[in-house]
């Protein structure tokens, strides 16, 4: 067998606030939005929005909760030391602190033994629930599984493939997100985010026949379309990871 | 076997309402009998475009709540046949919809009617979700201007993860519905096209209700729009109604010279 230190994507929830059955009602209604994504999904708890607060909360009960709505909870971070053997008790794993307010989206790649920690490329307190994506020391292997869209991917709307490529056939809006640990095709309009390689695959590509995204993004490298100066806008077209930086290249010839 | 068509559209002021009133009384003056429901609890509009207002005695809340039975709240059209309307309540709020409580007055609603409309409020909370839930068919409500058509893709999105018909694994028709439709303004460019429309959302357009005076006046009188034979609005709504029903009815009113129309496009 091996054993190997690796990161992950995981959800981190944010905890702001004592009041379980709001947070539980926001959450269900945060789910709600991608249950495809969510459901049966890792989650961890950050409790440093709480400080010493958190003492207040019932974690055996939130536990309870989280899986009530389909969650998995892994672990708890950022908690009052003082809890820590409580909180073992109720069935949580306690997380080392993570890096949340100085992490970059390029110092994750760096991080070397942090096994099992999420580093955070970007935090939004105002969420209750944030996706936190992560660099793997080595990359993430390329699954052979696909995921086929066959209708549109509407504004406000969230598919991710994971551990797997994604071909869409149909347009996806404006405002909508697509994400893959893969490779992503998309063969109507590309028209909102789309992320390839979520979780740090450098080898994943973006592939469209009428590139008009409103954001670009290989393993957590990101870049607006309209503050590209390429010429493939509205025209079929590939993007690659070179180094650090995004290339798009024209796809028919 | 009856079908529940939801009038929706994310965005607020589109024609929701109007149009929900005209495609039901279009439907009925077909020979189909027809229920309309306001979703809009908390601010009914349905009753005053229909003329109704003020023989509203028992609301779609009443019913959910059992404090009256279906029959005692629904209002019979007095000009068309074949047409209910269910009026919202106006001193309640969305909370008081609740998913088993709807169910139960739609499936109730279908032991008798051919077709269930469902005017959806603006939003994407509660109402809307109620409004769209049971759905089979959705007619997408749009105003030729992009947060308009933005907001359509959004409830689009909600209507196929999210309705009883998605849970289920099917989808919902869709059919798009322009409204307010102004060919001199798009031509001048103030206001986004036709075509541009169909292209962004990619839905099957089932017409194009142009911007008329008429439906204001026929708001403020209480008479469905589509009851103005005389008016292009009217007769733009006479036109969906027909495709809904599966008739093929070529686009008019789309062009800024009147006698331009679609058949001298074709022929001429």
């Amino acid at each position: 067998m091996k054993l190997k230190g690796e990161m992950s994507m995981l959800n981190v929830l944010h905890v702001q606030e004592l009041d379980l059955e709001k947070l539980c009602a926001e959450l269900e209604q945060k789910r709600d939005e991608a249950p495809q994504f969510f459901m049966k999904s890792p989650i961890i708890v950050d409790c440093s929005d709480l400080g010493d607060a958190a003492e207040q909360l019932d974690f055996s009960l939130l536990r309870q909760k989280l899986l009530e709505l389909g969650f998995i909870p892994v672990g708890i971070r950022n908690n009052p030391v003082e809890m820590n053997a409580r909180l073992v008790d109720a069935g949580w794993a306690i997380m080392r602190e993570s890096r949340a307010s100085t992490a970059t989206s390029t110092a994750a790649s760096t991080e070397t033994s942090e096994s099992g920690v999420a580093a955070e490329t970007n935090q939004q307190p105002q969420d209750t629930v944030s996706e936190e994506q992560v660099a793997p020391q080595a990359a993430a292997p390329v699954g052979i599984k696909s995921l086929t869209i066959d209708r549109p991917v509407r504004s406000g709307q969230q598919v991710y493939a994971a551990d797997a490529d994604m071909t869409v056939l149909a347009q996806t809006s404006a405002g909508s997100e697509i994400m893959a640990d893969g490779s992503i095709h998309v063969y109507g309009p590309l028209r909102g985010r789309v992320l390839a390689g979520a979780r740090g695959n450098e080898q994943a590509r973006i592939f469209c026949s009428s590139l008009q995204a409103e954001l670009i993004a290989i393993a957590g490298r990101y870049q607006l379309l309209d503050e590209s100066d390429t010429e493939l806008k509205g025209k079929p077209a590939m993007i690659r990871l070179d180094g650090e930086k995004l290339i798009i290249e024209p796809l028919a010839h | 076997m009856s079908k529940v068509i939801v009038v929706t559209s994310g965005k607020g002021g589109v024609g929701k309402t109007t149009s929900s009133a005209a495609f039901a009384a279009g439907l009925a003056a077909k020979g189909h009998k027809t229920a309309v429901i306001d979703f809009d609890v908390g601010l009914r509009n349905l009753d005053l475009i229909m003329g109704v207002e003020r023989r509203v005695v028992y609301d779609f809340v009443n019913v959910i709540n059992g404090e009256a039975t279906l029959k005692q709240a629904l209002i019979k059209d007095k000009r068309v046949d074949n047409l209910y309307i269910l009026p919202a309540s106006q001193t309640r709020d969305k909370d008081a919809l609740s998913k088993e409580g709807v169910e139960s007055v739609i499936n109730e609603l279908k032991k008798e009617f051919e077709f269930i409309v469902c005017d959806s409020p603006a939003g994407i909370e509660k109402g809307a979700f109620m409004a769209l839930y049971f759905a089979d068919e959705a007619i997408i409500v749009t105003n030729p201007e992009v947060s308009s058509v933005r907001d359509s893709d959004r409830i689009l999105g909600i209507l196929q993860s999210r309705s009883k018909a998605a849970e289920d694994g099917k989808t919902v028709k869709e059919h798009l519905l322009i409204t307010r439709y102004s060919p001199d303004r798009v031509e001048g460019g103030d206001m986004l096209g036709m075509d541009d429309i169909v292209e962004i959302l990619s839905v099957p357009l089932i017409g194009v209700i142009p911007e008329s005076g008429s439906v204001l006046q026929a708001s403020n009188s209480g008479n469905p729009v589509i009851m103005d034979k005389d008016s292009e609005a009217g007769q733009a709504y006479q036109d969906v109604v027909a495709r809904f029903l599966g008739e093929e009815v070529p686009l008019r009113f789309i062009d800024v010279e009147p006698k331009k129309g679609f058949f001298q496009k074709l022929f001429g």
